[in-house]
């Protein structure tokens, strides 16, 4: 089993529900030092991003161009870089995996579905924060310029992939679709990538992902970029951990719907037994 | 200054509500699971108590 098997407590298909009478299997539980781990990260993340924040307001100079306005610079590219790159990147690797019959597991298709939806918060954060910078540098909130555009696509097309996970379906049936809509939004990706290159574009070129990959910010700047760049990642990585928790929790609640539907009736009828609650079972 | 403050904020801000809602959603689903469990555990519990009852009566 590999550490990131490990770290995130991988199961092996669906749970498998108990001979009748036996009472519902548990959930894999997670190992102390997995969630050590995550406690790790997460700290990490939380202490990264405060120091980002603070060198890039308070400690960083303005630029000769843009002024204060660079301040922005810390963040956009860093949550632009995990959600098209990390997220939607390892979405299509996983999804290729679940497709691949010799890797073929329901692991890899949670694991999927967890990158995809945290990407898509900080593809939101991306759109959104490029307005806030696109108004006062270009003096409109939105162009249809092809990068902005593109990554708009690409929102768009991910949340199409969201939408589709949520249609009942066969846990197979539901991965098997949902990996070939993943590999087709991703080809969005190297779009957006290229776009500054291809087209002109009122976007400015990519400061640290250019063709001869020539940082184009140094000193200070440079450190607190990086800084950003690395405290996001781990802020990913975080909410992975915990994204993709809540994926195998709400599988064995699916898998065991009809246990906890008839453990809940027969504490009704056998008098005296622990409270079960009235709610549905195993909606998220 | 205020557009560099809003940047800041809205990512920061989005990026804090999704932690914070998706620790609470595996929080509720970790509670569910847990009471499915017991349920399933005290009605075996339950039943092989009665059927040891009705053993010996018989």
């Amino acid at each position: 089993m590999s550490d990131l098997e490990s770290a995130l407590g991988r199961t092996h298909g669906s749970p498998v529900p108990t001979a009748a009478g036996t009472g519902p299997t548990p959930p894999p539980v997670r190992s102390a030092r997995s969630r050590a781990t995550e406690r790790v990260i997460g700290v990490l993340a939380l202490v990264g991003t405060a120091f980002t924040v603070w060198l890039g307001l308070w400690v960083t100079p303005p630029d000769r161009t843009q002024g204060d306005l660079v301040r922005l610079v810390y963040l956009h590219p860093g949550v632009a870089w995990v959600a098209l790159y990390l997220a939607f990147g390892l979405a299509a690797v996983s999804s290729l995996l679940y497709l691949w019959p010799r890797t073929r597991s329901l692991f890899w298709d949670r694991l999927a579905a967890a990158s995809v939806e945290v990407g898509v918060v900080f593809n939101v954060c991306t759109l959104v924060s490029g307005s806030i910078w696109g108004k006062p540098t270009w003096g409109v909130w939105w162009a249809w310029d092809a990068r902005l555009t593109l990554t708009a696509v690409l929102l768009v097309l991910f949340l199409g992939y969201l939408a589709l996970r949520r249609i009942p379906a066969e846990p197979e049936v539901r991965a098997r679709r949902s990996a070939f809509v993943a590999l087709f939004a991703v080809l969005d990706v190297p779009l957006v990538h290229f776009s500054v290159n291809w087209w002109n574009t009122l976007h400015q070129g990519a400061t640290v992902l250019n063709p001869g990959l020539t940082l184009k910010i140094h000193g200070s700047m440079a450190w607190t970029l990086l800084l950003g760049f690395v405290s996001l990642t781990l802020a990913f990585v975080w909410m992975l951990l915990v994204r993709y928790r809540i994926g195998v929790l709400e599988d064995w609640l699916d898998a065991n719907e009809l246990d906890a539907a008839l453990a809940e009736r027969r504490s009704e009828g056998t008098g005296p037994g622990p409270a079960v609650p009235s709610e549905p079972v195993g909606v998220a | 200054m205020r557009y560099i403050v809003a940047g800041y904020v809205v990512i920061l801000g989005l990026l804090f509500l999704y932690a914070v809602q998706i620790v609470w959603r595996r929080r509720r689903l970790t509670r569910a699971v847990a009471r499915v469990v017991a349920a399933g555990t005290a009605h075996d519990g339950a039943g092989d108590a009665v059927g040891t009852a009705a053993g010996r009566h018989a």
